[in-house]
């Protein structure tokens, strides 16, 4: 509580000679995903503080989800037919990644900070990477996949400047989306130096009714199915009756 | 309004998935089949994953079985016994099928097996049946249905006889529990019931006579596709209860509808329709085994 309040006052203060730091929050922290739920904005929001230092400022704000290990596979043409060959196990890919900068990723800072940061989706790779094959096309092909499913996205000029310190970014949470613990990660870099980073949790939730089917359906899995099989016998015999009686 | 189907982990239109349903419901009711081999590629087309299509249309079809086999059994023609030898053929094969549906996931060939399993099936089921109709269709003089022949010879040589009063038949158990078998493995990997499979094999390898065919195979594809649910949901969590309900609902309407809409066509022309809808099925999936996607990789999340 504390350090929530001595934020807000130094965002407020802006003191003249403070370290040079960023603040930021989110709009909510956390994502209920329910039975009707279509997608949601969250709006992350900042604020720079010792504008009165000199230099370019460029604000990066990348989202990433809980890592799972992912397998890609290509087709391959054996026969007459087009079947699953090569394929490549990536272990501990973020499940999701949303990325928004100032100006192109490229162009803020020096590339061995983007990639130890793992800023851009230039830089988005496996923890360990499992294959016979050369690792770059399946790693493009993944995030080519995650991207058109609205999981993974880059947008340059996301960051949207409210005041000259104060910015605020949009980012796009689709009904996709995996679940779990999410960290929103805020980079401010001056004249291409990284200078300062701010991690905030965000959660994402399956809730009411699809989280307790979900549940039910892997903690116990007998139950579930045998559930299925009555739910499908009550509704059929149901249908039959009603449908009977009109005649 | 939107619903989040909780295990294919997606977002669907509530009246897309009801209207599926009810199509599909439409068109068993008008040709007198389960269903389960159009369903099945109907989801999988619409985007669902081919594991939750699979073991979802199980459910579905017990539930559309239901009906008609209650009409059965008010007749009294389902032969219980038989029913219950080649169910229990059938519990064996849906768990030797829904085995090798797992290992094939493991290597990602499932959507392999799965198309080319409806690419071979439908092929040559909805081929005999082309054949079947138009021959029927130039004969149209008709009435002349082909006398029931005896039970096979070697049927009663083979070992462990049983007697099917309902069927008239003193028969082994082999064939049956064979039968029953073949039907479990395609129930688990196609997520039909196989209907289009046991009714043929009733009537031409077991012999048994036609009254008590009809409700017998519903017996017996309930309590098959009821065990290919409980497996499929504990073997690999694919059974999504929203998705099924949705197009139960969708069903049960659709196919008094499509029961309605038989009575006014003729039994002939009926068949020349469904084959055309079989092989249409089957020449879709072949393509998509033929031609190039437009994207060779694919990726899937543990």
């Amino acid at each position: 509580m504390k350090r929530i309040v001595l934020a807000v006052a130094l965002l407020l203060a802006t003191p003249a000679a403070a370290d040079e730091d960023i603040v930021s929050g989110l709009s909510q922290d956390t994502v209920q995903i329910t039975s009707n739920y279509t997608g949601t904005d969250i709006v992350v929001f900042g604020a720079i503080e010792n504008l009165e230092a000199t230099g370019v400022n460029d604000v990066a704000v990348v989202v990433r989800g809980p890592p799972a290990d992912m397998t890609v596979r290509e087709k391959q043409w054996v026969a007459g037919i087009w079947i699953n060959r090569d394929q490549a196990k990536l272990f501990a890919m973020p499940s999701y990644y949303y990325v928004a900068s100032t100006r192109p990723v490229e162009s803020i800072g020096p590339s061995f900070t983007l990639q130890s940061n793992a800023i851009g989706l230039a830089n988005v790779v496996p923890a360990k990477f499992v294959s016979h094959h050369d690792p770059e096309p399946f790693r493009q092909a993944l995030i080519r996949h995650k991207q058109s499913d609205g999981l993974y996205g880059e947008v340059p000029g996301g960051v949207e400047f409210i005041t000259q310190a104060l910015f605020r970014v949009r980012l796009p949470v689709p009904a996709t989306v995996p679940k779990g613990q999410y960290k929103v990660d805020v980079y401010l870099f001056r004249d291409g130096a990284l200078i300062s980073a701010q991690s905030t949790p965000l959660y994402v939730n399956q809730a009411g009714l699809e989280k307790r089917l979900f549940d039910f359906a892997h903690d116990s899995p007998l139950r579930y199915g045998i559930t299925a099989v009555l739910m499908a016998v009550a509704l059929g015999w149901l249908g039959s009756m009603l449908f009977r009686r009109k005649e | 309004m939107e619903i989040y189907l909780p295990i294919a982990e997606m977002s669907v239109h509530w009246l897309v998935v009801l209207g599926m349903g009810g199509a599909i419901g439409f068109l068993s009711g008008l040709f007198g089949v389960g269903g389960g081999f159009l369903l099945t590629p109907l989801l999988i087309f619409y985007g669902i994953p081919a594991e939750v299509a699979v073991a979802t249309t199980s459910s579905h079809i017990t539930a559309s079985s239901i009906s008609g086999a209650l009409a059965q059994w008010r007749r009294r023609a389902v032969d219980l016994k038989l029913g219950a030898v080649m169910a229990a053929g059938g519990l064996a094969g849906t768990s030797a099928g829904v085995w090798l549906f797992t290992v094939m996931r493991r290597y990602g060939q499932m959507d392999l097996l799965v198309s080319s399993s409806y690419v071979i099936l439908l092929g040559t089921v909805g081929g005999l049946m082309l054949n079947e109709s138009l021959a029927a269709l130039r004969a149209t003089c008709g009435g002349a249905t082909p006398a029931r022949r005896a039970p096979q010879h070697w049927m009663r040589n083979l070992p462990f006889r049983m007697q099917f009063r309902e069927s008239r038949l003193v028969i082994s158990v082999i064939p049956p529990v064979l039968i029953g078998f073949a039907v479990g493995v395609l129930s688990a990997i196609m997520g039909v019931g196989g209907g289009f499979v046991i009714v043929p094999a009733m009537i031409y390898i077991l012999r048994m006579p036609t009254n008590v065919v009809m409700g017998t195979s519903l017996f017996q594809i309930i309590i098959v596709t009821a065990a290919t649910t409980i497996l499929q949901a504990t073997a690999n969590y694919s059974v999504d209860i929203v998705l099924a309900v949705f197009l139960i609902l969708g069903g049960v309407v659709g196919a008094q509808l499509g029961v309605r809409a038989g009575e006014r066509l003729r039994g002939e022309q009926l068949r020349l329709l469904l084959a055309l809808l079989v092989l249409a099925v089957a020449l879709r999936l072949f393509l998509g085994l033929v031609l190039k996607p437009d994207d060779l990789f694919s990726v899937t999340t543990e």
